[in-house]
């Protein structure tokens, strides 16, 4: 790489089920606005903007990021709209660290958001047309046949979410704030795609997340801990064709190992101290301790029922509460690589693990199809 | 004095659209066999794997394929994955009762079939591996539709459903590459 | 702020392959995008698995439905999975972000692809629906409406005539006769066209762009990898994108700030100037955006513009400006230009503008 990419700052809105109380471009200068005085800047000093969401039809505007040019202070600058499905905010915190990294700029701004009140989901999903079953249906049979080859028990979803729903409640900024819940509880909701219970579940929410990357010389001249971005990688495969694994895509597995490759982790297991990934269906954690190179096949959900994954564990993971917790679509994959880097530089608060100096950033969309990740750290190599 | 008036937070506004999307060559020869009563794919002379529906290229090699590689599969399959489905409410849907989606390898197919309702059978009884057939619209309801890039709505609109055909399961070795 | 203008290394176009643009297409994007893209393997005689990186672009709203790209992926045939990203936006975005991914130095080749078929849906109403669904949107402003907006600016500015807008029509079908690929071509007298009744006045028919579908794609390499393919490269020198404000009010539609920069911030990494090249290929939709852009970017009477007929000959929405980086690429390969400028925009009344300048192996 000809130049080094670092987190200096990152911002995100208060999630909630509806932000009535903001337009889509307050709703994104909320997040926006945190970033900058995080990394202590002004508009004016932002060379580049990058924005990504998922479909348009979600909020019914076309290329919403022309309209929002104006809000993000983008007039007289590049502006770059990325849109590679649920991996998204992942790829959009890419694509932005690429205008660092390639050094085409010094200081990008990068920002990704859902406003799923503003319009209908599951209807932008099925294109108006009635039998719409939403992302769970789509991945329900995936989970289903993991459940199936690992031997997992059925408790094992309720765990992932008891564990997340736990964590958001730590984060200040989480939408879903489930108190004392329990197994039974879980298993008591709804069954909405058979095995996945509606509290295993993602919400539907509204919220944007921010980060300002910088390169070296930006990185050293701030106050603050940045979060060094240590390796980045996308990777894409079709959704249907003969031979496909859906449940243990080889794009994730490819993307993973190309990250950790770029970071230089040999054992992932042992040398990140916490992992932040996009499980929108509780048993997405097992299925991704998996993918990520983290457990061995069939076996990802031991370390869910061991405990190993709890904020407390030996390798915490969603410590914000996930996106079983939050859920602006859009955002899902970007708020994934913002936890990371909070935690490497320290800034996480109550959800913050103790000491963590390298974390993972994933995220997924599409037909389990689309992958994007990050490693950052709280060194530069 | 009058009730005081809650604040208007938000409008409605609906944007209505249509689109009209060509049939293709190969979507209209693959509607035309779903009306007679027959499921056709393409054989790809690169990788030799059959998609059902043909979509006029082979997805594994990048090389299209032509009427030339029109092959006929059967109407009886194996249930490859499947969810059992509680309808989300949205303006359009229709769906109100619980119903079970399935993925299904047709017998000569390379990949399965998405969005095929299974039925005829209880819930708890559901599983891969399971033998299907379908249950054909009668000929006088069979409708021209769109053909999507899966096929699932030609395919619906000529086929009712599938249930049980009766046969034995499927070997799970032979599914575990095909699940989609 | 600041803009690194030192970069490292050569980026080069090697192959470029386009579905000519027609009213109304059969094929589905897919099939039309695995024309292009084995156009591209052919041409270059790269093999799909050696390819670094791959990049699309495309609008969900042209097609009427959610994730089409997932579909256009189809045509890369990802297996093995690939590194592979997506701009909702015109393709030539897409080759932006293929140039950043090269300068990186661990790869060495990126296809980038676009597809469009603007005449699956209402074009006019589905373009009033990137307008700010808040306040502008609602209006119900289509297309052409606020098109003609932006030429009543420029003839209030005294900065272009109807006449002039005839005879840039005539020249654009003039030199479409010449491009296969083009789409409304033939010899006709400007007089005659201005007794056209207007559309949206001031515009008239012939000042409007036609309903086009189409797809294309492009191979971009570094300099080391062109020369190992053995095929003649056309180096990109420079290239920027930039923005204007959304709001009509609050800026001078008879000008093009952000073309401008884009051209100055491009010439400063390509070591010459807009006006320093022998073809410009324009995404103007509308005679009136040319006469806009041809100011804001200083180019002379030297500069041939638009000699494939530019976007008036031909507009598959989301192809269009790829199509515009390619035509100069092809204007170069077929040695009638050394040095090429290719313009691409978007957003309502040429919000965004993106300038790349290209100079052939012997430049």
């Amino acid at each position: 790489m000809a130049e080094r990419c670092a987190v200096l700052g990152g911002g995100q809105t208060h999630h909630r089920r509806v932000r009535d109380d903001v337009s889509i471009a307050g709703m994104l200068r909320e997040a926006a606005e945190r970033a900058l005085a995080d990394a202590d800047m002004d508009w004016s000093d932002v060379d580049a903007v990058v924005t990504g969401k998922a479909p348009d039809p979600f909020e019914g505007i076309m290329m919403p990021e022309l309209y929002l040019t104006d809000a993000l202070g983008g007039t007289g600058k590049p502006n770059i709209r990325v849109h590679t499905a649920g991996s998204v905010g992942g790829s959009t915190a890419v694509v932005a660290s690429h205008l660092i990294s390639s050094g085409v700029h010094e200081r990008v701004l990068t920002i990704s958001w859902e406003k799923q009140s503003e319009g209908d989901t599951t209807w932008g999903l099925s294109g108006g047309r009635s039998g719409g079953t939403g992302a769970g249906g789509a991945f329900a049979p995936y989970m289903l046949r993991y459940r199936e080859n690992s031997g997992a028990p059925e408790n094992t979803g309720f765990r992932v979410a008891l564990k997340d729903r736990r964590n958001a409640l730590k984060n200040e900024y989480a939408h879903l704030k489930l108190a004392n819940l329990t197994e039974e509880a879980i298993k008591e909701s709804p069954l909405l795609w058979y095995p996945v219970h509606r509290l295993e579940s993602c919400p539907t929410s509204d919220g944007a997340a921010c980060m300002i990357l910088g390169n070296e010389k930006a990185a050293r001249a701030h106050s603050k801990p940045v979060a060094w971005v240590r390796g980045t990688a996308v990777r894409s495969e079709l959704g249907q064709f003969p031979g496909r694994d859906p449940v243990d895509p080889q794009a994730g597995r490819d993307c993973a190992a190309d990250v950790y490759r770029q970071a230089g982790i040999s054992d992932p297991r042992k040398d990140l101290d916490c992992v932040e990934c996009y499980v929108p269906f509780s048993w997405y954690e097992p299925m991704w301790l998996e993918n990520l190179h983290l457990a061995p096949k069939n076996e990802g959900w031991k370390l869910t029922m061991e405990g190993v994954t709890e904020l407390d564990g030996d390798l915490p993971l969603n410590m914000s509460g996930g996106v079983l917790s939050t859920n602006p679509i859009g955002a899902s994959g970007m708020l994934r690589f913002l936890e990371a880097s909070m935690q490497v530089r320290g800034v996480a608060g109550e959800h913050q693990v103790d000491g963590a100096s390298l974390a993972l950033g994933h995220a997924y969309g599409g037909n389990a199809q689309y992958f994007a990740m990050w490693v950052v750290g709280s060194d530069p190599d | 004095m009058a009730e005081q008036q809650a604040p208007v937070v938000m409008m409605e506004e609906i944007v209505s659209l249509e689109y009209t999307t060509l049939a293709t060559d190969v979507g209209i020869r693959f509607m035309d066999c779903l009306i007679e009563g027959r499921i056709i794919g393409h054989k790809s002379k690169q990788s030799g794997l059959v998609y059902v529906p043909p979509k006029g290229y082979c997805l594994m090699t990048g090389s299209p394929t032509t009427a030339d590689d029109e092959v006929e599969v059967s109407d009886h399959g194996v249930v490859t994955g499947f969810t059992i489905i509680e309808p989300i409410q949205y303006p359009g849907q229709e769906e109100t009762e619980r119903y079970v989606q399935a993925q299904v390898l047709l017998d000569g197919a390379s990949s399965a079939l998405g969005l095929c309702r299974i039925q005829d059978i209880p819930f708890e009884e559901v599983r891969a591996g399971l033998r299907v057939k379908a249950v054909w619209r009668p000929p006088e309801d069979r409708q021209q539709t769109i053909v999507d890039s899966w096929g699932g709505r030609a395919i619906s609109s000529c086929i009712q459903h599938w249930v049980p055909s009766g046969e034995p399961d499927a070997d799970p070795a032979s599914i575990a590459k095909n699940m989609y | 702020m600041a803009d690194i203008l030192d970069l490292p290394r050569d980026v080069a176009i090697v192959a470029f392959s386009q579905v000519p643009s027609v009213a109304q297409e059969t094929r589905t994007e897919a099939q039309m995008l695995v024309e292009s893209i084995n156009g591209v393997l052919e041409q270059s005689g790269i093999d799909r698995r050696e390819i670094g990186f791959t990049v699309s672009g495309s609008c969900d709203y042209l097609t009427g439905a959610t994730f089409t790209f997932v579909q256009m992926l189809e045509a890369t045939a990802a297996w093995p999975p690939i590194s592979e990203s997506h701009v909702e936006a015109d393709g030539a975005w897409a080759f932006y972000e293929g140039w950043v991914r090269l300068l990186h130095g661990d790869i060495d080749s990126v296809l980038v692809y676009a597809s469009g078929k603007s005449s699956l849906g209402n074009q006019q109403e589905v373009m009033s629906l990137w307008l700010d669904p808040y306040y502008l949107e609602t209006l119900g402003v289509d297309m052409f409406s606020y098109a003609g907006l932006q030429a009543q600016a420029v003839l209030n500015a005294g900065k272009g005539k109807e006449s002039e807008w005839a005879e840039i029509a005539g020249r654009s079908r003039r030199d479409a006769l010449s491009n296969p690929n083009a789409q409304v071509r033939g010899e006709v007298d400007p007089a005659e066209l201005l007794r056209e009744d207007y559309l949206r006045g001031p515009l008239r028919p012939h000042a409007c762009p036609p309903v086009s579908d189409s797809a294309a794609a492009m191979l971009i390499t570094t300099a080391e990898k062109a020369a190992k393919l053995g095929v003649e490269p056309v180096y990109v020198r420079g290239i920027d994108h930039r923005a204007d404000p959304h709001y009509f009010g609050v800026r001078d539609l008879s000008v093009s700030e952000s073309a401008r920069i884009a051209g100055e911030k491009a010439a400063a990494k390509a070591g010459f100037g807009p006006g320093d090249v022998d073809v410009a290929e324009l995404a103007a939709m509308y005679p009136h955006e040319e006469q806009i852009l041809v100011d804001a970017l200083g180019l002379g009477d030297g500069v041939r513009l638009n000699p494939s007929g530019g976007a008036l000959a031909a507009n598959p929405v989301m192809v269009t400006g790829l199509l515009r980086i390619g035509e100069a690429y092809n204007a170069i390969r077929s040695g009638s230009a050394r040095r090429a400028l290719a313009h691409a925009q978007s957003g309502p009344c040429l919000q965004q503008n993106l300038v790349c300048l290209l100079e052939g192996g012997n430049g």
